[in-house]
Order: C-alpha cells, then structure tokens, then sequence
C-alpha cells in the first residue's frame, strides 16, 4: 500500500497535474495598456511594444491589446485605470510614471508592466506585482549645450504640476542650473489657459522642456510662440514631428516598447512579476535642428555639431 | 682662347659646381630654406593652428629658415608623409611617437611643458557615476566609447587594461557596441550625454574640460589611470640634418630663458620644453604589445 501511495504521488501526480493545463496560448490573454499621454513618445513606444508581442505570438494567434489613451489629467488616468480592471483585462502595459501610478492606486491584482518612466529606481515601484523599465536622461548635457550656445539669462522649465515624471525632471533641471548660475521660471502647464505665460518668456531666456505629455500634447502651438522671441529650445523628448525644437536628448522609446513585450511575455509564459528585473535605459541620442538655429539666428559651433547623433538641416 | 672666354668658362663650371653641390650643402650644414613640421589635430583645430603658429613663428625668426605647419589626419597619414620625405618632423602624441621612433626611427627632440607643470600625460577610463559601473566585470554589454586608433590614452590603454583583466575579445565584450569620437573632448560629452558608458581620454582635456565646468566631475567618475607619457613630443626625421636637429632642440630648450621665447611658450601653452629620450617611450610600446592580441582581433592591427 505504501508503494503504491509513494508511486502515485512521486510519478502518476506529476503527469496528472502537466496534462490537466492545457498549453497556454497567447490569444486567450487580453493586455491593457494606459499611456499618460497621447503623444508620439509613447506612441512610438507601442508600436515597438505590439511589434515586439506580435513577433513572438504564434502565427495565427494575435493577443487581444486594449489601448487607453486617456487626456494627461488625473482624473482620466484613473478612469482608463478602472476600465481596464473592468475589462478584466490580465495584464496591465503602463507608458509613463503618471498612468503607472495611477493604475497602482486602484490596488487591483492584475500584474503591471510600466514602460517610459523617468528614473523608476527613485519612485519606489516596487511590489510583487509589477515589473517595467525606464529611463534616465542626463539633464544636465542640454544645460550645458545651451549654455554653450549663447548667454543664458533665465532657464524656462515647462513642466506639468499634475504629471509625476514631468515634477521630477523639473526639480531636478532647477537644482542643475543653479548650479550652472542660471536663474530658473517654472511655467506649469495644467491646461491649455496656462500657455498664456508663454509670454512672459524674453528673448535672453533658454526654454527646457520636461516630458510633460500636457506639454508635448500642445507643443504645436507653444512652440510658435516662443520661436517668435527667438529663444533657443531643448527637450527630453525627440521632436517627431519637428514642430522646431533645437536640441532633443532623448532615450529612443522604441528600445523600452520592445523590452517591455519581452517582460510581459515572460509574464504570460508563467513568470512572477517580481522575479523580472526592472530595467532602467540610459542610452541616448543627441539631435540638434540646425535649420531651426538658423530661423531664430543661432550659430552651432563646429565642436558642438560633431556631437550630435543626428542633425537636422 | 681669349681671357674672356676662359674667364666665362671658369664662370659657369663655378656655378655648375656650386649648384650640384648646394642639396649636399644644405642637407649637412642644415642651411635649408624652409622646414615642414607636422601637427596631429585636437579637438578644436582653430585654437590649435593659432597656438602652433605662434611657436612656429618664434622658431622661424631665431633658426633663420622659415618653419611651415601642416595638419595631419592621423597615424597611418604621420607614417606615409615622414616615408614620402614630405616632412621634416611633427609634435606627436605618445603613441604615434612611441610606433614612430620603432617603424621609421624618428628621433624625439623635446616635449612641452603645460601650465600645470607636466609634460606628460595618462589615460583615464571613465564613466558616469549613475552608471553602476564600478569594475570591468560591470561593464559587460555596455557601451564604450574610444577616442582614435592612435591614441594611447583613448584607445591602448583601455585595450590593454582590459586584456589585464581577462577581456581579449572586445567584440563579444561589449556586444559590439563601440565607436571613436575622434577626440578627447567627445569621449567625454559621449559619456555624459549617455551616448556611451564607458570612455577613454586623456587626462589633461578631462581635467581642462573640469575646470571650465566643474559639474562634470560630480557627474563622472575615473575607475582606471593609465601610467604616465610624454603627451606631445617634437620628433625629427632620422633624414633631418644633425646640426640643424640640435639647433632646434637649443632653441626649444631655451625658450623660457628669453623674453620672447616666454612670450611664444605663454601664446603656446607652455611653460617650458625639456629635453625628449627614446626610453620615454618604452612603457607606451609596452602597452601596445599587451593589448596587440586584442586590436587584433579587433581589426586595427
């Protein structure tokens, strides 16, 4: 009896239990995902993202993807984040700190992979349900890149109060070019009647852009203004669709899309959220717009051209 | 044969002979008319060309003969011009000397002295200090960034000192995520744009580049130092006319013992130059002979 016991649950157990599940497949899993902002950044980010799923799905099965794309508030943020809970979705795909924290708040069990966070190692992102990468851009290379463009009376730093990534780079932009000796303006962007400080911007000023989507959403028409004084610009973010930024130092979004397809894979496949590393991407590349340096009367120095990865002319 | 014939005969059998014998004349007295000196370029060729003209200027007014500055490209353009006999001689970096004196046996005449008082310099390899790189082991799948294949502190140095630490395949190391900046000055703003990780350069632009902006050095940290060599070094062709070499270096050596020598070091950068020896160079050839098996393998042998 007792062998029969030992040979029961040592080998027939093990057998019954693989051949119960059947083999998982990917179409039966319904992924979420909630961008802070509808703006290219993170657009970008999800094509690599659905590229990166799609290439690894079996042919013939496609993994249903319900796409949120709410206006950069917190309001909205949480709504998708509810919708999606709703739709009881299985995983949930986050671009941005202020999509990602807002699914966190609705404390649901569902697993979270956050893409396009800034600095995730200083927000606390850990739990045993969620897992992500990041990215970390040198703030302080595109002070130092205007600096050497001309003399910089004030910094402008556009930013949005209510989005975190865009807080956080804010803060730490003012902190650098303190110590750079430049004076900082906040222009804190929550809705569009705020562009109207915009024109408190003098033409001796240099204007930083944090990855604000509030800002990026209506980039289009801040960047008019300030190219009408004249003032060099420089974003965190590339300037897709050239609205005339001058120098962008930015994480290229696609490589985060496509590590967090991998990530969720991985999820799906039968990993624990906490036992994927988190990844923080540091590698950058470095634009300068030199037709617009020549519509506002900026001259690249030669040493400064040779650095960019890529110049627009 | 009238005196007169005889006298024109004499004439032009003189100045026959002085005209064969004038090139030997002046290839042994050193009583050239001009001499061609090459330089290797730097981060800002503009600043650079103005600060040799003013030593090129000084040298041509106390030689007597007219000294010429070119701009080389690099290492392989040093050794093709010295081979084609269309330079005299050059102010080398310490590994385009170091392989200069062993392929064609140039002979090193004096190295300056910069305003902090070194003649020499080192190569750091450095990174950001966000970057968690602490040790080699941590750089494995990153990105490093080299200055140029004729380089001993952006480029040897880095190579050998890896090979020291067990990496002899650069490739597979970094994922074959590596680059030149083509100057000292790029290797550092590649590192702090988070353009590479990992960088090699010269000390002396690094520390120069910190004092203009001392952010950088609460960005960046040196992980490895390289040992000491001559930075630059004026080296001669071994062709080059002994007594005119010696002039050269008399006037070089005295420089910062007359006024307008002074005047010329400080429009140069200099304090002073001191005397330059082959065995300068031997660690340099050292170096390249440890990290030889991997810029083979890494294709720039």
């Amino acid at each position: 009896m007792k062998a029969l016991m030992y040979f029961l649950f040592r080998f027939l157990l093990p057998v019954f239990l693989v051949c119960s599940f059947p083999m998982i497949s990917l179409a039966e899993y319904r992924i979420g995902v909630i961008m802070s902002g509808d703006i290219p950044y993170y657009s970008a980010m999800h094509e690599a993202f659905v590229a990166g799923l799609n290439k690894s799905t079996p042919a013939g099965e496609k993994v249903e993807i319900i796409l949120q794309r709410p206006f950069p508030d917190p309001i909205s943020w949480s709504n998708a984040a509810r919708k999606l809970i709703a739709f009881d979705v299985n995983l949930i795909v986050t671009y941005g700190s202020s999509a990602t924290l807002a699914v966190i708040n609705e404390k649901s069990r569902i697993p979270i992979v956050y893409a396009g966070v800034y600095a995730p190692d200083s927000l606390s992102l850990e739990g045993k349900n969620i897992t992500g990468c990041g990215f970390k851009v040198p703030l302080s290379s595109l002070l130092r890149y205007l600096k050497r463009l001309k003399a910089i009376n004030t910094l402008t730093i556009i930013f949005s109060g209510v989005e975190d990534d865009s807080v956080r780079q804010s803060t730490e932009v003012q902190v650098l070019a303190e110590q750079h000796g430049m004076p900082v303006k906040k222009i804190d962007i929550k809705s569009r009647a705020d562009l109207v400080q915009l024109n408190t911007i003098k033409q001796d000023d240099a204007v930083f852009f944090t990855g604000s989507s509030l800002a990026h959403l209506w980039l289009k028409e801040i960047m008019p203004v300030i190219r009408q004084k004249k003032v060099p610009t420089a974003d965190i973010f590339p300037d897709s669709s050239e609205e005339g930024v001058l120098m962008t130092l930015y994480q290229p979004p696609r490589d985060q899309g496509k590590k967090a397809a991998e990530m969720v894979l991985q999820i799906l496949k039968g990993d624990q959220s906490k036992n994927i590393q988190p990844e923080i991407f540091r590698d950058t590349e470095l634009v300068f717009n030199l037709i617009e340096a020549q519509e506002i009367g900026i001259t690249f120095p030669i040493q400064l051209v040779i650095e960019a990865t890529r110049v627009i002319k | 044969m009238t005196m007169r014939k005889r006298s024109c005969r004499l004439f032009l059998g003189l100045l026959f002979f002085i005209s064969a014998y004038a090139p030997w004349q002046g290839l042994v007295f050193g009583q050239t008319d001009e001499i061609l000196l090459g330089i290797e370029p730097e981060h800002n060729i503009f600043d650079q060309v103005e600060r040799y003209r003013y030593l090129a200027a000084y040298l041509s007014d106390q030689l007597g003969i007219k000294v010429n500055l070119t701009i080389m490209s690099r290492y392989g353009e040093v050794i093709k011009r010295f081979k084609s006999k269309r330079l005299d001689g050059a102010f080398l970096s310490s590994y385009t000397a170091a392989m200069g004196i062993k392929e064609l046996n140039l002979e090193p005449v004096a190295s300056p002295v910069n305003f902090g008082g070194e003649s020499a310099s080192q190569g750091y390899i450095f990174v950001r200090k966000d970057s968690g790189i602490n040790s080699v082991n941590d750089m494995n799948g990153r990105r490093i960034v080299f200055v140029d294949p004729a380089t001993m502190e952006g480029y040897l140095f880095p190579l050998a000192y890896l090979h020291v630490h067990g990496v002899t395949d650069i490739n597979s190391f970094f994922n074959n995520r590596f680059y030149f900046s083509g100057s000292h000055a790029s290797a550092v703003f590649a590192v702090l744009d988070g353009r590479a990780d990992i960088g090699s350069v010269k000390d002396t632009v690094f520390e120069k580049l910190v004092r203009n902006d001392p952010s950088i050095s609460r960005e960046l940290s040196v992980i490895a130092k390289s040992q000491k060599a001559p930075e630059f070094t004026l080296c001669v062709s071994n062709q080059f006319h002994k007594d005119l070499k010696e002039r050269l270096g008399a006037v070089l050596l005295q420089m910062d013992k007359t006024k307008e020598g002074k005047k010329a070091l400080r429009q140069f950068e200099a304090l002073r130059f001191i005397q330059s020896d082959k065995s300068n160079f031997d660690q340099v050839e050292k170096m390249a002979q440890e990290a030889r098996s991997s810029i083979h393998e890494h294709g720039n042998n």
